[in-house]
């Protein structure tokens, strides 16, 4: 490999490294599914290194990379999302838009995660981080807790709130303090 | 209302009609978008914090179900971004490193596997090589743990990474931060207490400090300390990592038996009658200063090591007599600094109305310089800088003990300088007080332009001039090399 190789690889995997978990959630919030956000993310890892040479240095990655991924999950919804529930292509659209526009918020937000399940009880984070570990032993977990599918579930979208509501009360101290 | 739609949305349970109403909400509604939108990058991070977690609070091993559903994922890979190929998942069913080289560790054999649990090592040197062909050499005292092959907790020790293009992407954990590998050369010190630090020697890594915000790309020559969620520049310490190429040394001087050597060859230093201090740190008596105890030349040993500015360590011997003959020698192992002069051994008392205090250094450029104060040089003298300085650069431009060593003798008004037991120059003098010791520091002078920077080993200083052939043998029996 030659040098100007090797820098040009150096060069993608600085700028992929630092954007890919934004890049990553920009997919997740298109997609339904965890593993559907997995699937697109590889195609958009492999689209992005084989068209960084149309990158202009000095470019903006990450807004170049949520156009590949948008571009990416449109494509994945128009052939596995047929017969699955998604959002509609309107819809996508709209929320990628504005993601552009909010990602520093976002990121601060992903990041403000750390702190607030830091506040949940050690055991309550077990159970959260078990049922996120894979979606398809979810219901393994549930058993596990000792409670029903259902009740789970229900107990999940209740931490889920109260952690949202923690990330959003954390940014607010940020932008006062 | 819009709230519950989400939840089941999440879970996989809405139904048809219920998408419907979704969608339209989601396209009419700025707010109801960004609820939508802030769930399902709570979701995005969420997943991210479950990947790296395990029940007993370590970080778990990295999910390996993405390579079997991603063919078009691996063409591309083998099409040329082999790069990428290594670089996130691995196999999990193969060992993530293996045991390349133990020196002087008892806890790990050449040829060991190396999954996914916790390793301590007390004392000594590990060379590794993960699944992804880097090289890593870990020194002793070190605990740390691979979760994969690309990823390697380290709660303590010092670590040294050479890692090739196809590993690249190889992070090292520290409870202060991470460093994300580009290909490269790189080191990481854990200390028992204190903040870790990166070292980049060549290439680039990227940086982020536990709980940071922004991630730091550091390139050839940078260093940083993880300093309570930020990352501070520092000064470069180019010889605290042991590397790759030096294990093969080091386990052969072990092999043949260097250690055993090198403890009789003291035990007769010991009983010299002209001994005026042989320290080798071995016990902890007595040691003022402010320095880390570290591991020394051999496994287990231990040997100061200076690495802040204003690290000393206090030394008062010899100060009740003149002498008009003083030999001084140590192992020392030191980065090349941009700081004017490094100090070996500086006496607190240097002052013009106190002839023949004693001075012994580095020069920036890496000679060696032995002054006494008050003394001046003969007219056939060749020195440029008005004092006693040695011919060959003494600090090797990676990490190397380096043997180091002095002889003055003020009656025959010589200064002798030696390399590893090797005779290296000699200085006339035209004045020559008798040397005079008493308080004095190694490691500084009172004075930033003196600190040194590395360890320091087996410091001798005898009251008469050591010959030729003494200083070769000494040279010889603790090298730890072979």
């Amino acid at each position: 490999m030659s040098e100007s190789e090797i820098e040009f690889q150096h060069r993608f995997l600085r700028l992929f490294t630092m954007h890919e978990s934004a890049i990553r959630a920009f997919v997740r919030r298109l997609v339904p599914r965890r593993a559907d956000a997995d699937d697109v993310m590889q195609e958009v890892s492999v689209v992005l290194w084989d068209k960084f040479d149309s990158f202009h240095e000095g470019g903006d990655f990450r807004a170049w990379a949520f156009g590949v991924a948008r571009f990416e999950v449109l494509a994945w919804m128009r052939d596995k999302g047929r017969d699955r529930l998604v959002l509609n292509e309107d819809v996508v659209l709209k929320i990628a838009e504005e993601s552009a526009e909010v990602e520093p918020r976002r990121e601060r937000q992903r990041e403000a995660l750390e702190v607030c399940m830091n506040k949940v009880p050690a055991d309550q984070r077990a159970l959260i981080m078990q049922a996120y570990q894979s979606e398809s032993r979810i219901q393994e977990v549930a058993r596990e807790s000792g409670r029903t599918v259902a009740g789970f579930y229900q107990w999940l979208h209740r931490m889920r709130k109260l952690l949202l509501d923690c990330i959003r009360r954390a940014l607010t101290q940020e932008v006062v303090s | 209302m819009s709230t519950k739609l989400i939840d089941a949305y999440l879970d996989g349970s809405l139904t048809a009609p219920e998408m419907q109403q979704l969608n339209a909400l989601l396209l009419s509604d700025a707010e109801v978008r960004r609820e939508f939108a802030e769930i399902l990058n709570m979701d995005s991070a969420l997943a991210a914090m479950a990947a790296g977690w395990t029940k007993d609070g370590a970080p778990a091993a990295r999910q390996t179900h993405w390579r079997a559903r991603s063919p078009r994922w691996i063409a591309a890979a083998a099409s040329g971004a082999l790069l990428l190929s290594g670089w996130w998942w691995q196999n999990s069913q193969h060992a993530f490193a293996t045991v390349e080289k133990a020196a002087g560790v008892v806890e790990m054999a050449d040829g060991s596997a190396l999954r996914d649990e916790s390793h301590e090592i007390k004392a000594g040197s590990v060379a590794l090589v993960t699944a992804r062909g880097a090289r890593i050499v870990i020194e002793a005292p070190a605990e740390f743990r691979f979760e994969s092959a690309q990823r390697l907790h380290m709660k303590r020790g010092r670590l040294a990474a050479d890692v090739p293009p196809a590993a690249k992407g190889f992070t090292v954990i520290t409870p202060t931060g991470d460093a994300i590998d580009l290909g490269t050369r790189f080191g990481v010190d854990v200390p028992s207490s204190g903040s870790a630090e990166v070292h980049v020697f060549q290439g680039e890594v990227i940086a982020k400090a536990s709980g940071a915000k922004a991630k730091q790309s550091l390139r050839t020559g940078d260093a940083i300390t993880f300093d309570q969620g930020a990352s501070t520049s520092r000064e470069l310490r180019s010889s605290a990592f042991i590397q790759a190429d030096e294990m093969s040394e080091l386990t052969a001087g072990l092999a043949a038996g260097r250690r055993a050597q090198s403890d009789a060859a003291l035990e007769k230093w010991k009983s010299d009658s002209a001994l005026i201090a042989l320290l080798d740190f071995e016990t902890d008596d007595a040691l003022t200063g402010i320095f880390r105890r570290v591991q020394g030349r051999w496994p287990g040993s231990h040997a100061p090591e200076f690495v802040n500015v204003g690290d000393h360590l206090k030394l008062d011997v010899g100060g009740d007599r003149d002498w008009p003959q003083l030999s001084l020698a140590a192992w020392v192992r030191l980065d090349r600094l941009g700081a004017p002069y490094q100090s070996l051994f500086h006496t607190d008392g240097w002052d013009s109305s106190n002839p023949g205090q004693v001075h012994w250094m580095i020069n920036r450029d890496t000679t060696m310089r032995l002054a006494l104060i008050g003394n001046t040089l003969s007219r056939d003298a060749n020195e440029r800088d008005g004092h006693p300085d040695s011919r060959t650069s003494v600090l090797p431009e990676q990490g190397r003990w380096v043997h180091l060593a002095t002889v003055y003798d003020s009656r025959a008004k010589t200064v002798r300088f030696y390399l590893n037991g090797q005779f290296d120059k000699q200085t006339l003098l035209h004045v020559a007080h008798p040397a005079r010791l008493g308080p004095s520091q190694i490691g500084n002078w009172n004075q930033q332009d003196r600190k040194l920077s590395g360890r320091v080993d087996e410091l001798l200083l005898l009251g008469r001039a050591m010959t030729d052939d003494e200083i070769y043998a000494l040279h010889a029996a603790g090298n730890p090399y072979r």
